[in-house]
């Protein structure tokens, strides 16, 4: 191990000694990362239906920033990135027991994970005034800061795959939340130490690789 | 390992004492967190939906073997929309062999194999006292219910069940318009993205359970067969059940809100949904069939008396079917006008996977030669699975090769061959499991006499109904057809056809004497000793009887050699349990013949 | 590996791993509208894209401090991802 084997190796808690040594780590945090491997799984069945689905039907897919709000949505991400690193920093906090500083970090990654749910819905609302919605009959974008009327500007394939994925990860950010808000409730009532965090931790995991996804989503959907 | 010992004696109270006080009624039977009543309850619910599904089945025979007539005794229950006056109509034909598929395969077979064999062994046979996430695994069975209550209702909106195949092929399946089924195929489409969930908090729960659970010496390659089998078969369902279920919501988007992903008539690719159907649906076939090889090898190895022929060759063959299972599914589109190149190497690696399968089929013939075989129920089962895998699994040679498939793609030769691997095969393998494991299960033994009659009954009818329709298939008998007799070349087949029907009716009376034997053993049979099948594995050595919460009553158990230590040279009975440390094993017998040496180790 | 809390506590970079993820945001944005080929375009951006996930996945997921075997865990998925979708690429 490196010297930067710190306190995140601490805190990986040696499993069971009753049994054999399998994979070095806690048992919730293994089934963590086994749950996300599906998760990778998911997401690349949709993403992948994506990038195929664009490959064969390039006309359906106008370029960056015609249909989707570029800016907003940059800023969106911002917050996502923003509410990960409050993520870190609660666990941090409680790696070194300080109950406060871990409740406050944590409510903080709560209302920006709200927040960014929120500017996500409210993104979704002005594009369907703008006549691009998720089904092939209610698809009539003209692209923004064009006229009314002027000619449709891409194909169905792009709002039905853009609904699709941006929204099943706007649902896992609503599960992440929603989980948050409970460990926070347990926070409150003194289940996290010093000595025994791993809920934290493994909800960490799940939140950061929601992140990760739409670190992928924002590039592939928005930017290319 | 002397440190695990010694740390593993300081835990040994915590194993078993914790849930002595008696639990309710609710929490015991109904909403019980212990891995054995699950795999009871999936055991009970998965046999109600092997008989919808087999009562399916003869509905589709009735219509095959008498086409046209009403049909007999329960004709006058259908209403007008199904069956008016007891004549099947085409569209609940569709429907019929729609669910006998998604019935067999999602709700029988599937639970049958991994949600019984999968909670009921994993913990015993490794010597973990529960699952690594006991109340996931309670949430696991609970998830996959009103999936099935789904499941059953479509048949009774309007429009009836799904009927565009159990493959559901876009655009049939997409566009309510073309099946005439709208609300039917929106519940399949729910009920299988349900059912997704319940097989992944298994599969999450079985590999942890796995990886981080084994009981201190039960090293890798010192595991049972059934659980490889079943830490292989998690990881398939893990990474694939993901992939159907974003299929399934595509899908279910184009049925509902109108996206076009799979309609080409907004320039969606119907393509797509076969690729990403199958890309589940290959690995979703060993999912079928590796569990049902796991329990085999145990039966054969133990009613043989012998070491498991080859176990390190057994376990890098599945490892290698698993993986090259992820690059095999294109042989399922030979016809759908894929790209040839493609096609080419679908083909090559189809054959290549032919060879870890045939790896395990020698094994299972090494292991029985020369053997001590006991020629009990299971080990009966057993071997009809293996002579029955073989036969199916040289008729997917057949189509593994493109084109050998032309002809014969979507024809009856197709029906003969997943029914060879899925009845025949998998099918077989669960009645040889449920009748060796049942002793562990309920405390009794099964019947041998009603088990014999019902095996030999099953035996011959099943290859009655499933061998003639390779003949069928060859003769360019289409699958999923509604009347043959509309084809003028297939009329000579109508003898034929019947044939096949009235074996069928008798094949499924026959796991009537099963069921029967299944619930007068549970409470009549005689009552089983503790180790009734001289095993060596953990279950049957070490875990009280029946096991109690927390399942090994004097602490998690040490494991000292490998599984399958029959007639071992280094004891006086011939087993050697795993649990048994090696200093009081008396030593000095001499090997009876060299085939009787115990593999390496 | 004990559990026993240690003197001293060195945490991950986390705010530098932030400040570069916001940059390399930034940099996405700036670079998708820059007048290239649309081929470099893409490959520019996935390549940031996977550089943004790598740090996630390595400084915030802790996956740098795992044991060598949940690494093989983790990527046991991405050939998968890469059979299915190069796979299907190649029908269209």
């Amino acid at each position: 191990m490196t010297s930067h084997a710190t306190s995140a190796e601490q805190n990986m808690m040696v499993p069971d000694l009753t049994f054999e040594p399998g994979m070095k780590v806690f048992n919730m945090k293994l089934g963590m990362w086994v749950f996300l491997l599906s998760e990778v799984m998911f997401f690349t069945s949709l993403i992948g239906s994506y990038v195929i689905l664009r490959f064969a039907h390039p006309d359906h897919f106008p370029e960056p920033g015609v249909v989707l709000n570029v800016p907003l949505t940059a800023f969106n991400t911002f917050f996502l990135i923003c509410s990960s690193v409050t993520m870190v920093k609660a666990f941090a906090a409680i790696q070194k027991g300080d109950q406060q500083k871990f409740k406050l970090w944590l409510l903080g990654t709560i209302l920006i994970g709200a927040a960014f749910v929120g500017i996500q819905a409210y993104e979704y609302s002005l594009l369907v005034a703008e006549h691009f919605g998720p089904s092939a009959a209610g698809y009539a974008p003209v692209g923004r800061g064009m006229e009314e009327g002027g000619p449709i500007v891409g194909g169905p394939l792009y709002g039905a795959t853009f609904y699709t994925m941006t929204g099943f990860h706007g649902a896992h950010v609503s599960i992440g939340v929603l989980c948050l808000i409970f460990v926070l409730i347990q926070a409150m009532r003194g289940k996290y130490t010093a000595a025994d965090h791993r809920g934290v931790e493994v909800i960490g995991l799940y939140w950061h690789f929601v992140d990760l996804v739409w670190i992928v989503l924002f590039t592939i959907v928005y930017l290319i | 390992m002397a440190t695990h010992a010694a740390t593993a004696e300081g835990h040994a109270t915590g194993a078993g004492h914790d849930e002595h006080h008696k639990l309710s009624f609710i929490r015991t039977y109904i909403f019980s967190t212990d891995h054995k009543m699950i795999a009871k309850q999936f055991l009970l619910a998965s046999l109600l939906f092997l008989l919808i599904g087999g009562i399916l089945a003869g509905l589709v025979r009735w219509q095959l073997g008498f086409p046209g007539q009403p049909i007999p005794f329960i004709g006058s229950m259908f209403s007008d929309t199904t069956a008016p006056g007891g004549i099947i109509l085409p569209e609940f034909y569709n429907s019929l062999v729609t669910m006998h598929a998604t019935f067999m395969i999602f709700f029988a077979i599937m639970p049958l194999l991994v949600g019984v064999w999968g909670n009921f062994l994993i913990p015993l046979q490794i010597g973990a006292p529960d699952m690594a996430f006991p109340r996931l695994n309670t949430a696991s069975f609970w998830i996959s219910v009103p999936a099935g209550i789904l499941m059953l209702a479509s048949f009774f909106v309007e429009g009836g069940a799904a009927g565009a195949g159990w493959t559901s092929y876009a655009p049939l399946s997409a566009n309510p318009e073309y099946s005439g089924v709208h609300m039917g195929q929106v519940l399949w489409l729910v009920s299988l993205i349900i059912l997704g969930f319940s097989s992944l908090t298994g599969a999450v729960n079985y590999i942890t359970t796995i990886i981080n659970m084994r009981a201190p010496g039960m090293t890798w390659f010192r595991m049972p067969l059934p659980t490889w089998s079943l830490f292989v078969t998690s990881w398939l369902l893990l990474l694939a059940i993901p992939i159907l279920t974003g299929g399934l919501i595509m899908l279910l988007f184009d049925q509902t809100i109108g996206t076009g992903f799979f309609n080409p008539a907004t320039d969606g690719e119907p393509l797509l949904w076969q690729h990403i159907f199958w890309y589940f649906g290959h690995p979703e076939v060993y999912i079928l069939i590796l569990p049902a090889m796991g329990l085999v090898s145990e039966v054969i190895s133990n009613r043989a008396r012998k070491p498991i022929f080859g176990y390190h060759a057994m376990v890098l063959a599945i490892i290698s079917i698993a993986f090259l299972g992820w690059v095999v599914w294109g042989h399922h589109m030979f016809q759908s006008g894929m790209n040839p190149l493609l096609g080419t190497s679908f083909m090559i690696s189809t054959i290549i996977i032919a060879v870890p399968s045939a790896i395990k089929v020698f094994n299972w013939l090494g292991t029985l030669w020369k053997g001590d075989i006991h020629f009990d129920v299971p080990m009966l089962h057993a071997l009809a699975f293996v002579a029955m895998f073989i036969i199916g699994g040289l008729s997917g040679i057949f189509m593994a090769s493109a084109p050998v498939d032309i002809p014969i793609h979507d024809t009856y030769f197709i029906v003969a061959h997943i029914h060879y691997v899925l009845f025949g095969g998998s099918l077989f393998g669960i009645f040889a499991g449920i009748t060796f494991w049942f002793p562990k299960m309920f405390g009794r033994m099964m019947s041998p006499k009603l088990g014999k009659i019902h095996f030999w009954v099953t035996i011959f009818a099943y290859n009655a109904v499933f061998f003639p329709m390779h003949n069928l298939g060859l003769r360019n008998h289409m699958r999923r057809i509604y009347d043959p007799n509309s084809y003028e070349y297939l009329q000579p087949l109508q003898g034929l056809n019947t044939f096949i029907s009235i074996a069928a009716f008798i094949l499924i009376a026959g796991q009537m004497i099963f069921a029967f034997s299944f619930f007068y053993s549970m409470f009549f049979g005689e009552k089983a000793e503790q180790n009734p099948w001289k095993s060596n594995t953990l279950e049957w050595t070490a875990a009280g009887h029946p096991p109690g919460h927390g399942n090994f009553p004097g602490g998690t158990p040490h494991v000292y050699r490998g599984p399958y230590e029959y007639s071992s040279p280094e004891s006086n009975e011939d087993f050697l349990p795993q649990g048994v440390p090696p200093e009081p094993v008396r030593r000095g017998a001499v090997p009876r013949e060299p085939g009787f040496l115990p593999t390496g180790d | 590996m004990t559990t026993e809390a240690q003197g001293e506590h060195h945490d991950p970079p986390y705010m530098m791993i932030f400040a570069v993820l916001l940059i390399m945001t930034m940099g996405e944005v700036g670079f998708a509208f820059l007048s290239l080929p649309k081929f470099w375009l893409a490959l520019g951006l996935c390549v940031m894209a996977v550089w943004k996930a790598l740090l996630v996945a390595l400084y915030y997921m802790h996956l740098r401090w795992e044991p060598r075997r949940l690494w093989i865990l983790v990527a046991a998925p991405l050939p998968l991802v890469v059979i299915l979708i190069t796979a299907v690429l190649t029908e269209f």
